[in-house]
């Protein structure tokens, strides 16, 4: 146990900050926000598309891999550096992330040789992805979609309908489970599907948050047909391909996540000074309070990802999307009490400095439900951590 | 930047822990209530690893996750502290602080043969224990010994500043440690009897109202012990952050125990509050542990002073 970062892991931070000193865009430095994008065309600007080229093309956008995969093949511990620059920069890598952090590593685990050629772009942002999970009726029981695939002789057809499906309106290719078996046993008979979105009998409706942005979408598939040759894993193989998804979105998450929640709260001391409430007693335990939940979960990120360097698996990750969703939705909240009156003023005459928390609380509703609701994370950890029994 | 465990650590903390298992168990615990002598074969083993005070936090800190977990009776928490502040690791000992609220008793001090006392300036004076009239002040927690002194007339040197604030943020990485140790203490046995124990024909922790308590007593528990491994790191490497890690170190194992020990005995239910069950034993100490060296809030506080100020 040491804090300090050896010679080579200096250099590469080194080199890394003189790549971000000379190529970060512009527009990232004058405070690029997504939560200001209200256009879905401008979802994914073109600026920020050519960023996401431009970290592949030197090797930063995913450093572990190797070249021709958009990296240098760093060790992990360089990727946490890099990970934790990034973030104390306010930086993104890219507009869409389902692309690089999802369907990239699960081709490189489950898809054939031919499927792994669509690897590079994923990466690079060439081509954009959106994911076909949750549906009308499966939502947290993911095993019971209900999107039916037919398997015909070179090809599938398929029926059915997917929400909540971000980038759905933007994205040249869905990652789609599908059910190719109904007489199987839910978990057993889905697949996993590439389809190209401009298929015919594809239909896309974007759907607006409540905070008024339009980042995802419902898609209607009818009489969609699949070549053969996209089928992922093997034929009722996609199930376990769902569980390596996520563990694959959440192993990196959370540095942005924690540094977020850290910016928040050097906003909400910033905030607390400027309404005159930095000797308030009761506001400045809660401001404590929030940066303690943020330093432990940081050291827990920390300990988790030194057990995942080293190939164990890494229970401290399941706790951090949980934690992390359900604290920044708190310092929000703390944001809009320190505010007062402002607190649900939006116009930027008299709330300039505040609106932002309101804001941050409206669009931190989705962050205790995408991608595994709070509930089924505490599911996860009782039954895969802690070795509960399912019912 | 490394969190894991080098190979002497892991020896370390499995020699404790072992340690710890076969010479505290239970039993032990529960003779010291009416005998304080029971403590002594303890003792013994434990002596051996005082030396530990005055070596890296991250070694002291992962023995007394140990210590915490077996609720160990007798002076070494006390005897570590006290090496720790006079570079003395040839005697037993104990620390007094003087007109300081967070800390107005002295542990175990009729088991050790020096304390340290510090005194407003700040100012250090080393004495023989029998040269100090000495009351016994009894607790909630029958595994730990506090006193109040009757202090001499001392004649202190001047303890520079920044020693004693160092001193003090090691104390709460310490503390923080064996708070987390004997919270996990508490929430092992609470999940095997949530695996075993049967209501409605099924174990108890099959129903997600139970899982859900596991869960969230769980990740106050790991982020508890992920806070006070990195606050003695930050002690170890000297780092800019460590008044600001320790106070969050002690302050998390504050909010992990008390949540660990009130659903843990909610899971027991009617059983968890009986004499004979174990479960009150480290109840006991971990409800108290969080009034030494400062409560959870009281830290909270000194972190709003660095934070906000």
């Amino acid at each position: 146990m040491q804090l300090a970062w050896s010679p080579e892991d200096e250099e590469f931070r080194t080199d890394l900050i003189a790549f971000l000193d000379e190529h970060t865009p512009e527009q990232m430095l004058v405070g690029f926000d997504f939560q200001d994008v209200d256009d879905e065309r401008e979802l994914v600007p073109q600026w920020l598309r050519d960023w996401q080229a431009t970290l592949f093309d030197h090797g930063w956008m995913i450093p572990g891999y190797p070249s021709e995969r958009g990296g240098r093949n760093c060790t992990p511990v360089q990727t946490l550096i890099y990970l934790e620059t990034l973030a104390s920069r306010r930086l993104i890598r890219s507009g869409h992330f389902p692309g690089y952090a999802i369907v990239a590593p699960s081709l490189l685990e489950y898809g054939n040789e031919e499927q792994q050629k669509l690897v590079p772009a994923a990466i690079r942002g060439d081509t954009i992805w959106c994911i076909g999970m949750s549906e009308p009726n499966a939502g947290s029981d993911l095993a019971g979609l209900q999107t039916r695939a037919e398997v015909r002789d070179d090809h599938f057809v398929v029926n059915g309908q997917k929400v909540w499906t971000s980038y759905a309106m933007i994205a040249q290719k869905c990652f789609c489970y599908v059910r190719t078996d109904p007489t199987l046993p839910k978990h057993k008979g889905i697949s996993l599907l590439i389809i190209d979105v401009d298929t015919p009998g594809i239909d896309i409706r974007p759907l607006r948050h409540i905070s008024g942005t339009a980042g995802f979408a419902e898609v209607f598939f009818t009489d969609v047909i699949v070549p053969r040759e996209n089928l992922v894993g093997g034929l009722n193989g996609g199930w376990a391909i769902t569980q390596g998804s996520l563990a694959h979105e959440r192993a990196g998450l959370w540095v942005e996540g924690v540094a977020r929640f850290e910016q928040t709260i050097e906003g909400l001391v910033t905030l607390a000074r400027q309404q005159g409430r930095a000797g308030d007693p009761i506001i400045r335990r809660k401001i404590a309070s929030a940066y303690e939940l943020a330093a432990s979960l940081r050291a827990l990120g920390y300990k988790g990802f030194a057990s995942f360097a080293q190939g164990s698996s890494a229970p401290e990750h399941s706790y951090m999307k949980m934690a992390m969703s359900e604290a920044s939705k708190a310092a929000f909240e703390l944001g809009m009490e320190i505010s007062g009156s402002l607190a649900p003023v939006t116009d930027p005459v008299f709330a300039a400095s505040t609106n932002r928390f309101v804001h941050g609380f409206f669009m931190s509703f989705a962050n205790t439900i995408a991608g595994g609701s709070s509930e089924i994370q505490r599911n996860i950890i009782a039954q895969r951590v802690l070795g509960l029994p399912r019912r | 930047m490394d969190f894991s465990l080098t190979p002497d650590q892991e020896l370390l903390r499995d020699t404790s822990r072992k340690l710890l298992e076969r010479e505290c168990p239970p039993a032990l615990v529960r003779a010291h209530i009416d005998d304080p002598s029971a403590h002594e074969p303890l003792w013994r083993h434990l002596a051996e690893y005082t030396a530990l005070g005055t070596g890296p936090a991250a070694d002291l800190c992962l023995f007394l996750e140990e210590t915490g977990y077996a609720a160990a009776p007798g002076p070494f928490l006390a005897t570590t502290g006290y090496a720790a502040l006079t570079g003395d690791d040839t005697a037993t000992g104990t620390v007094a602080l003087v007109d300081d609220s967070t800390h107005p008793f002295v542990l175990e001090a009729d088991r050790v043969e020096r304390i340290a006392v510090v005194s407003p300036g700040p100012r250090l004076a080393v004495l023989d224990v029998t040269d100090v009239p000495l009351r016994f002040v009894a607790t909630v927690d029958f595994s730990r010994r506090l006193f109040a002194l009757d202090l001499p007339h001392l004649t202190a040197q001047p303890l520079a500043a920044d020693v004693y604030a160092r001193w003090r943020e090691r104390a709460y990485a310490c503390m923080a440690a064996e708070m987390v140790g004997t919270a996990r203490r508490i929430f092992d046995m609470t999940l095997s009897y949530a695996k075993e124990r049967k209501q409605f024909d099924v174990p108890i922790g099959s129903f997600q109202a139970i899982q859900h308590k596991l869960a969230d007593m769980s990740l106050a528990l790991e982020r508890a012990t992920a806070a006070a491994h990195y606050a003695a790191m930050t002690i170890d490497g000297d780092d800019p952050e460590r008044a600001r890690a320790c106070h969050v170190a002690k302050a998390a194992a504050g909010e992990a125990a008390r949540r660990i020990l009130k659903d843990g005995i909610q899971i027991h239910g009617g059983i968890g509050y009986t004499w004979e069950h174990d479960l009150h034993l480290y109840l006991r100490r971990a409800t108290a542990d969080e009034y030494l060296f400062g409560t959870t809030g009281w830290h909270l506080d000194r972190l709003a002073d660095l934070l906000i100020d």
